[in-house]
This record gives C-alpha cells, sequence and structure tokens, in this order.
C-alpha cells in the first residue's frame, strides 16, 4: 500500500514571530521551524498504516529550501521518500493554488491513501486536504480520530463531531483523510533514523515536473489575497454601569445577549 | 598541538586555537533533530522528580534511551553506534543533562568511562564481541577503578589479578566501591594489579581488563543512599576468583594505568559538557521565575541584582562553552594529547555549575528551598561532578605538575617525577636551584577583527608573565614544587583563566566573521567581560605566587592539625 503524508514546515509553537516589512507575511529569519503539528500525526497514523498492511509512506512538501529540514525529520521518523515542491512558482499561494500543486504531485505517484493533518499552525485555513481531494475527485473524511487496517480497497475510520461525539464512516480507496492532533503518540525521531534519513531519496520538483500548469498554483494561481497581517492591537475600554445592582445587573445580560452575543 | 601545554613556556599554539571549531552542517541537522526528540522524550517519558524520590532510573525510560541511540553516539557505526564526532557527542550530552541528572550520570559512566576504554584500546575481536550490545543500549558498561583504600591514589588499588598457567587465564579478586552502573552494567571495565617484569625484577603494574557479569564469581552489592544523582545506580562490584580468560585484556599487560588516564581525558570532557548543559537549564529557569516572580511590584527580573546574576550565568556559559567546544574540537582533529585542557574543562565546567544552581536557587528565594521545586535537586545532582572522575583538587595538581613538565624538562630527575605526575606525586627530588633564567618573549597573536583584537591585548602579556612564573616557581622551589600544592594550585588556576581567554578570543572572533551584525557583537561583548575578569584572576594568582603568603595559612592549618581540629586562638588547644 502507497501512502502520501502532507507536510508542512511551520514557524516552532513557542517562536517570537514578527511580522515582516511587507505586512503581510511573517519575517522566518532565524525562527525556529517544526513540522506542522496535525501533519506530525498524520505521519504517525500512516506510518502506522503501512506498518499494518506493508508498504510505504511518501512524504510529500511544499515550500522552499529551508524547509528541506522538515522533510529531514520525515524521513527520520520513517517516511520511505520525499518529493519536495520546491519552486519559486509555488510560492505566495493559498490553500487552494497549494491544494493544486499537491493534486498534481499525488496524481504522479497514484497512492492508495493521502494523509494531511488538520489545518496548519500557522494559516490555519483547514482547507488544504479537502481542496485536494476535490481536485482529485476521490473520497474524503476530516477529524480523523482513529484509523482501522484498509481491507478489500476500503478504509473504516473514526470522525470526531461536536461535544464529545464521534462518528465511524467507511471509505472505499484510494481516500484523502485529515487527521486531528492526538490520534496516536508521535514517535520519535531516533539517531538512527536521523542518520539513515540521510541516504534516502528527496526529489525536489517544480510546476513542469509534476505537470501542472504555472498560472494556477503559487501566488499566480491564488483566489484569496491577504491585505494586512498585524498583532492583534491591544484597547484599554471600559465601560461603567450605573445605577443599583439589579439595575447593574440588568444592564450588564441585555448587552451581554444583544452586544455581546454570549448568552 | 595543545592550548594549554604552550602556557607553561610562554607560548602561544595558533594552530591548536584558531579557527574556533564547529560541526559539520550535517551533524549540525542531526543534533538539531536528535535535539528535539530527547527534548521530547525529557518532557513526555522522564518524571525526575519520581526518579529522585525512588532513587531509580525506570526499565521504560533506560529502554527508551535506547531506542533514541544515546547509548552509541560515539560508537563507530560499524560498531552499530552513531560514529559521531566529539563536538557532537558533548553537546548531546548537554541535552540530557538538561533532562535529568541521573539520566546523564548513568549514559556518561556507560558511554564517556565504561565503554571507552574498549574503544580506544580494545582489539578489533573486543570490539565486535563487546561494542554492538552496547552501542543499541541492551546492555551497560561502568568503570570500575575505586577501592575503600583507593580514591584519588589510584594507582594505589589492591584488586589483584594472578595468572594461573593451570587454567590459561587470570584469576581476579578484588573490591571496588561506589561504581556508577554497578548494579545494572553487564560490563565492566576492571582495573587490578598484576605481576609484570620490570628490567629483570617483578613489579606490580596495573592492567585493565573487560570483565562480563555473566563470568562466576561478579557481583555487585546493594544500592547506596546518596544526596543526589539519586536515579543512578551507585555499588560495590565483587570479584572472587572470577576466572578471566587472557582475551579479555585490554590494553598491554600492565598498561592499565594508561588505559584509565586516557579513559578519564575523555570522560572529563563529556562531565563538563554536561555540567554547560545543566547551566542552560538552570538559566532558562531562573530566568522565567525572575520574570514571573513579583515584589516591590514590579517583576524581579527588573532589579538589577537579580540581573547582575542572570548575567553572571550567562557569562559561566559563554566561558564553559568555549572552553569545552574548543577541547572537543581538538579531540576531532586528532589532538594525541588533550589531558590538561580536559582536566580544566571538568573543573572550570563543574564549579561554574555549581556557582549557577547556586544563583539560580537564590533568585528562586525561599521557593528554590522547596522540595516543590525542582532546584533543590538540582543543587544536589550538580555536586557530584566536583567529586567524580578526579576531584577538582587533583586535577588542579595533575595541571600544574603536568604543565610543567617541558620547562622542568632540562633536569632529568624532575622531568622523571612528573612524568606520571599523579602517580608520582611525592617522588620528585631535588632541582637545581639558581638556574639562569630564560628570557620569555611575548608570543604573537594573528590578525584579529579590530574589536577582538582590543579583548585579546592582555592573552600574550599574561602568557609570557605566566610562564616567567612557572619559571620563578621551580628555582624558588626545585623538587620540592610537588609538595607546594598552593603554588601548584596557584599556577593551575592561572593556566585555566589563560584557556578561558584563549577559548573566549577565539570564539568571538570566529562569531564576528560568521555573523556580522549583532550576532558577532555579542560574543564581542561577553568575551571582553570574561576576559577583563580572567586576566586580573591571572594577576592575582601570579602575584601571590611570588609572595607567597601562603606561609601564614600553613601556619594556621598546622595548628589546627595539632589541636585535633579544635584550636582557637587564646585557648589551650583540646588535650
Ligand atoms: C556518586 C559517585 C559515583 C562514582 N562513580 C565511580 C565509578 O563509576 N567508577 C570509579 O572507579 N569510581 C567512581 N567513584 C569514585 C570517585 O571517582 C572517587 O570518589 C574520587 O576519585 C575521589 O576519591 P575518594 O572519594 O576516595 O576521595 P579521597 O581520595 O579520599 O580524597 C578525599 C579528599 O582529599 C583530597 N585529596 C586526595 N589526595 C590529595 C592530594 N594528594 N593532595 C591534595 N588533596 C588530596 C581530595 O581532593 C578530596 O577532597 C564515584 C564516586 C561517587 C561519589
Amino acid at each position: 500500500m502507497k501512502i502520501v503524508v502532507c507536510i508542512k514546515q511551520v514557524p516552532e509553537r513557542d517562536a517570537r514571530l514578527r511580522i515582516a516589512s511587507d505586512g503581510k507575511s511573517v519575517d522566518t529569519a532565524g525562527v525556529a521551524t517544526e513540522i506542522n503539528e496535525s501533519d506530525q500525526y498524520a505521519l504517525e497514523a500512516g506510518l502506522r498504516v503501512a506498518e499494518k498492511v506493508g508498504g510505504e509512506v511518501v512524504a510529500l512538501l511544499l515550500g522552499p529550501d529551508a524547509a528541506e529540514e522538515a522533510i529531514r525529520r520525515a524521513l527520520a521518523m520513517g517516511a520511505a521518500r520525499a518529493i519536495h515542491l520546491n519552486d519559486a512558482g509555488f510560492q505566495g499561494g493559498d490553500a487552494s493554488s497549494a491544494a493544486k500543486a499537491l493534486a498534481a504531485a499525488v496524481r504522479q505517484e497514484s497512492p492508495d491513501l493521502v494523509l494531511t493533518g488538520l489545518q496548519s499552525d500557522d494559516a490555519g485555513w483547514s482547507q488544504t486536504g479537502v481542496i485536494l481531494a476535490q481536485l482529485l475527485g476521490w473520497p474524503s473524511a476530516t477529524l480523523i480520530m482513529e484509523i482501522e487496517q484498509p481491507e478489500d480497497g476500503r478504509i473504516k475510520v473514526k470522525r470526531e463531531l461536536e461535544a464529545g461525539w464521534f462518528q465511524w464512516i467507511t471509505l472505499p480507496l484510494p481516500a484523502v483523510l485529515t487527521i486531528q492532533s492526538g490520534i496516536y503518540p508521535v514517535r520519535y525521531a531516533t539517531l538512527k533514523g536521523i542518520m539513515g534519513a540521510k541516504k534516502k531519496e528527496m526529489k525536489k520538483m517544480g510546476p513542469a515536473d509534476v505537470g501542472v500548469d504555472g498560472g494556477q498554483v503559487g501566488a499566480a494561481g491564488r483566489k484569496v489575497e491577504l491585505k494586512r497581517l498585524y498583532v492583534p492591537e491591544k484597547t484599554a475600554e471600559a465601560e461603567i454601569l450605573e445605577g443599583d445592582a439589579a439595575t447593574a445587573a440588568a444592564s450588564l445580560v441585555d448587552r451581554l445577549q444583544k452586544e455581546a452575543k454570549v448568552l | 598541538m595543545s592550548v594549554c601545554r604552550p602556557f607553561f613556556t610562554g607560548h602561544l599554539d595558533l594552530e591548536a586555537l584558531f579557527p574556533f571549531p564547529s560541526m559539520s552542517p550535517e551533524e549540525s541537522e542531526t543534533l538539531e533533530i536528535l535535539r528535539d526528540s530527547l527534548e521530547r522524550f525529557g518532557k513526555e517519558r522522564v518524571d525526575s522528580r519520581r526518579i529522585d524520590a525512588e532513587a531509580r532510573l525506570p526499565r521504560e525510560v533506560l529502554d527508551g534511551l535506547a531506542e533514541l541511540g544515546v547509548f552509541g553516539i560515539i560508537v563507530p557505526a560499524e560498531y552499530d553506534g552513531a560514529g559521531a564526532s566529539m563536538m557532537f557527542y558533548a553537546k548531546a550530552f548537554e541535552t540530557l543533562a538538561r533532562i535529568d541528572g541521573s539520566i546523564v550520570v548513568t549514559v556518561g559512566a556507560h558511554e564517556s568511562i565504561g565503554l571507552k576504554g574498549i574503544l580506544q584500546f580494545g582489539t578489533e575481536e573486543q570490539k565486535r564481541r563487546f561494542l554492538p550490545p552496547l552501542a543499541r543500549g541492551e546492555q551497560l558498561a561502568a568503570f570500575a577503578l575505586t577501592e575503600p583504600t583507593s580514591g584519588s591514589d589510584a594507582a594505589s588499588i589492591r584488586t589483584r589479578a594472578t595468572w594461573s598457567e593451570e587454567r590459561g587465564a587470570w584469576i581476579l579478586d578484588g573490591t571496588k566501591i561506589w561504581i556508577t552502573n554497578g548494579g545494572i552494567a553487564e560490563v565492566f571495565t576492571v582495573f587490578a594489579q598484576t605481576a609484570v617484569e620490570r628490567e629483570g625484577k617483578t613489579v606490580d603494574r596495573i592492567t585493565a581488563f573487560i570483565v562480563p557479569r555473566s563470568l562466576e564469581g561478579v557481583s555487585s552489592g546493594p544500592e547506596e543512599h546518596k544526596l543526589g544523582i539519586r536515579g543512578s545506580s551507585t555499588t560495590e562490584v565483587h570479584f572472587e576468583g572470577v576466572v578471566v580468560p587472557p582475551d579479555l585484556v585490554l590494553g598491554e599487560v600492565g598498561g592499565g594505568f594508561k588505559v584509565a588516564m586516557e579513559v578519564l581525558n575523555s570522560g572529563r570532557l563529556g562531565l563538563a559538557a554536561g555540567c554547560v548543559g545543566g547551566m542552560k537549564q538552570l538559566l532558562a529557569e531562573a530566568t522565567s521565575y525572575a520574570l514571573e516572580r513579583r515584589q516591590f511590584g514590579r517583576p524581579i527580573a527588573e532589579f538589577e541584582l537579580i540581573q547582575k546574576k542572570l548575567a553572571g550565568m550567562a557569562l559561566e556559559i559563554y566561558g564553559a562553552e568555549s572552553i569545552v567546544y574548543l577541547t572537543t574540537g581538538l579531540v576531532d582533529r586528532g589532538a594525541a594529547d588533550y589531558s590538561l585542557e580536559s582536566a580544566i574543562c571538568k573543573v572550570k565546567a563543574s564549579e561554574g555549575v555549581w556557582r549557577v544552581v547556586n544563583e539560580a536557587l537564590q533568585i528562586a528565594g525561599g521557593m528554590g528551598y522547596m522540595q516543590e521545586y525542582p532546584y533543590e535537586r538540582y543543587l544536589r545532582d550538580a555536586r557530584i561532578n566536583l567529586i567524580f572522575e578526579g576531584t577538582n583538587e587533583i586535577l588542579r595538581l595533575y595541571t600544574a605538575l603536568s604543565g610543567l613538565e617541558a620547562p622542568g624538562e632540562q633536569l632529568k630527575a624532575v622531568a622523571r617525577a612528573l612524568r606520571d605526575p599523579i602517580k608520582q606525586l611525592g617522588l620528585l627530588t631535588g632541582y637545581a636551584r639558581g638556574r639562569a633564567r630564560r628570557a620569555i618573549h611575548r608570543p604573537d597573536l594573528p590578525d584579529l577583527d579590530p574589536a577582538v583584537a582590543e579583548i585579546a591585548r592582555p592573552l600574550p602579556v599574561w602568557v609570557a608573565e605566566f610562564a616567567g612564573a612557572v619559571e620563578w616557581a621551580l628555582r624558588r622551589h626545585g623538587g620540592e614544587i610537588v609538595e607546594r600544592q598552593i603554588a601548584l594550585e596557584r599556577l593551575a588556576e592561572a593556566a585555566g583563566d589563560l584557556f578561558l581567554m584563549a577559548a573566549v578570543v577565539s570564539r568571538a572572533e570566529e562569531g564576528r566573521r560568521a555573523e556580522p551584525g549583532p550576532g558577532g557583537e555579542a560574543h564581542v561583548t561577553r568575551a571582553r567581560l570574561i576576559v577583563n575578569e580572567a586576566w586580573r584572576r591571572v594577576r592575582r594568582q601570579l602575584g601571590r605566587l611570588r609572595e607567597y603568603p601562603d606561609n601564614d595559612l600553613r601556619v594556621v592549618a598546622a595548628e589546627v592539625l595539632a589541636s585535633s581540629g579544635a584550636y582557637l586562638p587564646g585557648r589551650r588547644p583540646a588535650e
């Protein structure tokens, strides 16, 4: 069984971020990075399935040169090889243009299963995985909490719903699953694994290599335009409700219902 | 190639000193990923409080460490290790020390000293047989030298191996004490007296043996109760009529003292790296505590005296890192002798972590004293570093006496006594006094970045002064110098501070070159602060060496000793 796991490199969770001078992006210079959290879980899930039924996990990453470290991490954890969509033409995109690039690479691999994280910790669209499934024309399921061993070209998975509810569903393969963080404990990259990863294949590919039109991907292919990125502004605004306790309380409830809409 | 030895004759070995070493990009990346794994392992799987309270490392923790590969970092790949450089080992060791004191001591006893003898002196067959399971962490190793009557005086051990013609094997008898991993190791590097022929006479010389626990007659005692690193195993190890086949001799018969000293040389470097890791952890925790704790309406971090402590800790780290990395670089470049450097690294880093833990605890105030917080455990764990793998006193004596070898060389008796300075402590006789003074010139520094050159100015000045003081001390004391320990300590301290100065200059130069702008500037600031303090300490030590006010100290000591420790002025000594 061939499993493609899409991973993204993001700034480390407790990294101190600065907004770049263009006011639209994060200045990544000197920022420590990691594999996006839910992608780590997707990789763990993929490795477990491959270990159970046999087969290989291919890590697929779209990102600049600096993202090679994330690929090395994935290979160190156990991915058999990696594809790095690394070209100026892939940069500056949104979820849909990223999904187009990924879809092109996935088509070339024609795997049985594609796993992605639920969402990225930086942009947080939660879109890439589902758009990817749509582009491939494959069934998909989101918020996956458990995966059963695939059988007869089908896979049974558990989804997380609201308020502690879960749902078991079965999908025909090939399929795309977006994985929820915490699905299984993520394995550690061992020293052996890290050293072994250096010998594994890491293929660098551009738009032409995966057969996708340059106008469809990266900045050229994006549908969402980011206007401004800014740190939440601190405002100090306070209002004193006048009157005795009963009047003030009634006024407070009214405002919480109508203005703040939290009740 | 040596940084410290040339100080004693007034030289700077620029080739050993520049450029400041670094790891290959490939190793850096490997380390980066391993570090993340180790840190996560530490957070998810290691409960240091419990390890301390229960005084044992859970099996799962040891298994997890084995899986991660930390037991074979330094072992070559052909024996199932990672074949990493010494610098990589030191930096990985730092991370282990940040996780837990008991863990780092366990790994160190295994890898820095336990299996190191096999690695350095083992035959191909011994390596093939013993290293793979040790590198995989399926078995642990231990280093067994100390005995009830032989601590610092390692050459006086009584454990004995007697050759039995009948069995065609050595028969090993004796007891070792305080052996780290004693209760859990499967393989021991054991040192024992053996009878050998030297110049037609039969004499006792030490021989090293590889002794698997599986041999009949090997046993270990109960766990000792300790102040700190309580989760590490420390026991007696007994050898009763153990039949050791000749192919388990490590190195040459009679060459065991050398094996022990070489192993400890590299072991001390790992120990120093562990102390660096400990200091980094303490600084991180003390800083966040200082930012959170409010008094007088402000975080205490805003007070200058707290800031001074934090800055002092950062300088301790920078200094210790610089000497440790410079020394690991020497090892990786194949330097034959780095024993002075590693001894100084061990002394400075262990005393550095002790000061840092003290300051960190102080920043935490009463909280620091409570078991609820980890500082008291850190304090207990850090203390061992000043004692084992050569006490800091012994290592200071070693640094001075071994450094004196070259300047004392012209005189045979001095040279002979200094060759094995620790073993022959006290054997030195007759050094011709009043020998003509040698002219000592200031050594040259290479072209340095202007800011670094400014900082480096005191270095050649004090190297020359130091060599002058060395000459003076040899002429003044002659062979008696071995007994003048206070003077030797001053020389060792001065040599250590020269090493520190040289290392931070080299590092700042590299930092300036590699990171223009604020990154390089940070190196320069740290180097300047460290050098400014260090050359003043050198001046003080050398000044007092010649004044020799230490005579008064010896008078007081003699009075204390004569009164069995009860002496107070104005009273009659206790009867
Ligand atoms: C937790 C722990 C783990 C250990 N693990 C190991 C191990 O794995 N393997 C092993 O072989 N050993 C081990 N040791 C032993 C350790 O290396 C010794 O304790 C150490 O070398 C000092 O020896 P000693 O304790 O007998 O002290 P002593 O040699 O009795 O020294 C006592 C004091 O006198 C000083 N002193 C001694 N000689 C001189 C001198 N000539 N001049 C001036 N001062 C002197 C010392 O510096 C010290 O301050 C361990 C010890 C401990 C506590």
